[in-house]
């Protein structure tokens, strides 16, 4: 067998999900898959002790599904990549959720990880941190006693991803007048691992870069803004070269420092890309 | 647990920690889904659930009881074959064929929904199933003609695999 023998567990409710993890010890959420059975498999491989339990949340039906509330666009926490992909609510500043979902991994691990795992997995290169830090959305939890949390993702990885609840869905805010850019490197090898996540959201304001966000997510740390990079573009017009300037601003901390000079180019390649992506849009 | 494949059911005892690859193979004999990077990679375990290409070798089997599962072996009727075998067979898009049976679930699972794919959508769908042989242009080839094929049936999409797979159910 490729796993250690372990309790399966298929709550059909958010209840009965909290109570079991709450109660049962050693235990893991299994959300799509795509992260947990293979680091089971590996930990069996190498002789690591697995978890006793593993608590299934598929037939848990509200955690899926993407709907459109007034001006809130609401994902379950369920909802695989490629249902995400599809929908046809992402209009205005969600659309580039669709951009996102289509540079994830492979096509059949698209359509069984899902947004929750790909958040809470707590691997520091998982691809949504950066553009839904972008796009100032908010994650749900619910824990014991039909508590309830709400967290931005910013501060969700601030906090290194850490939960002890289970995160039922995240909420984004409609702007229609928002310019997002998304760029993503990847490692060439079998293995999808993106090196680096960069989605620069801003408005443009008599032809100026305004309200900018700029978040990164790199293999050695979560995803988070890149403050230096946001104060010089905030206020600078979109004219031609400024996105080459920008390169001279940026919070270098957060770049994965062991790289070669082969991915730090290419970092500064992606981040320059969005930047000239959005200025040509400010112009025009 | 109960497992409906192929349009057949069976029950199954399960510890809980068998993958879905282990338990087509090992418990029902289903062989035609290949065992090889076990680690999400090859796309040589595809199956369908729900019309959807998934990687069995990263799916707990519990997890998936009571769902519709398709595997290689479901795809024929008898002694027809589904357009995308034949297809792959008329086009020589198969060399060494291990990866074959994850290729052909993961094209059937395109087509059904799209018949008539675009090469970039061909290689969006068919990016997690790796072949060493072939290079993929006779598979490309093959996926436009099945495509054909089964778009000629003028079935409605959702239904269109269905056709080939004869409607059994029983307990083996």
């Amino acid at each position: 067998m490729l796993l250690n023998p372990l309790t399966f567990h298929a709550p059909k409710t958010v209840e009965e999900a909290i109570e079991l993890y709450s109660t049962l010890g050693e235990v893991r959420l299994l959300a799509g898959g795509t992260f947990l059975l293979n680091s089971l498999k590996l930990l069996k491989k190498r002789g690591i002790k697995t978890p006793q339990h593993v608590i299934s949340l598929r037939k848990i039906s509200v955690l899926q599904g993407v709907k459109v509330t007034g001006d809130t666009l609401t994902i379950g926490a369920m909802t695989v990549i490629n249902d995400l992909f599809s929908s046809p609510h992402l209009t205005d500043n969600f659309a580039i959720l669709r951009t996102v979902c289509r540079n994830i991994s492979t096509n059949p691990i698209r359509n069984m990880a899902t947004v929750g795992g790909n958040l809470t997995s707590r691997y520091t290169w998982t691809e949504m941190g950066a553009p839904l830090i972008a796009l100032e959305a908010v994650m749900h939890f619910c824990g014991t006693n039909h508590t309830t949390e709400s967290i931005t993702v910013e501060d969700f990885f601030k906090n290194f991803a850490k939960t002890e609840k289970i995160l039922t869905h995240i909420t984004i805010r409609r702007d229609p007048a928002a310019a997002l850019a998304y760029q993503r490197v990847k490692k060439l090898s079998d293995v999808d691992v993106p090196l680096l996540a960069v989605c620069i959201r801003t408005h443009f304001n008599d032809g100026c870069f305004t309200r900018t966000r700029a978040s990164i997510n790199c293999t050695t740390s979560f995803a988070k803004r890149d403050l230096v990079l946001e104060e010089f573009l905030n206020g600078k017009k979109t004219a031609n070269g400024i996105a080459q300037e920008a390169l001279a601003h940026l919070d270098t901390s957060i770049y994965d420092t062991r790289s070669d000079d082969y991915k730090k180019s290419m970092f500064r390649i992606s981040i320059k890309k969005a930047i000239e992506d959005l200025t040509r849009r400010g112009q025009t | 647990m109960i497992f409906h494949v192929n349009h057949k059911t069976y029950e199954v005892d399960l510890v809980g920690h068998e993958t879905l690859l282990e338990v087509l193979r090992d418990k029902l004999g289903l062989t035609g889904t290949k065992t090889s990077c076990m680690e999400s990679e090859c796309g040589a375990c595809t199956v369908m659930i729900g019309g959807k290409g998934i990687l069995s070798c990263i799916t707990l089997a519990a997890n998936v009881a009571g769902e519709p599962i398709t595997t290689i072996e479901g795809l024929a009727d008898g002694e027809n074959l589904h357009p995308v075998q034949q297809a792959f067979l008329d086009y020589g898009a198969a060399q060494c064929g291990f990866c074959i049976p994850g290729m052909i679930m993961a094209s059937t699972a395109l087509l059904t929904q799209n018949p008539h794919p675009t090469r970039e959508e061909m290689e969006y769908a068919l990016d997690g199933n790796i072949c060493r042989c072939t290079g993929y242009l006779k598979i490309f080839e093959a996926l436009r003609e099945a495509g054909d094929k089964m778009s000629q049936l003028k079935a409605p999409r959702e239904s269109a695999l269905y056709q080939y797979i004869p409607a059994v159910s029983s307990t083996p």
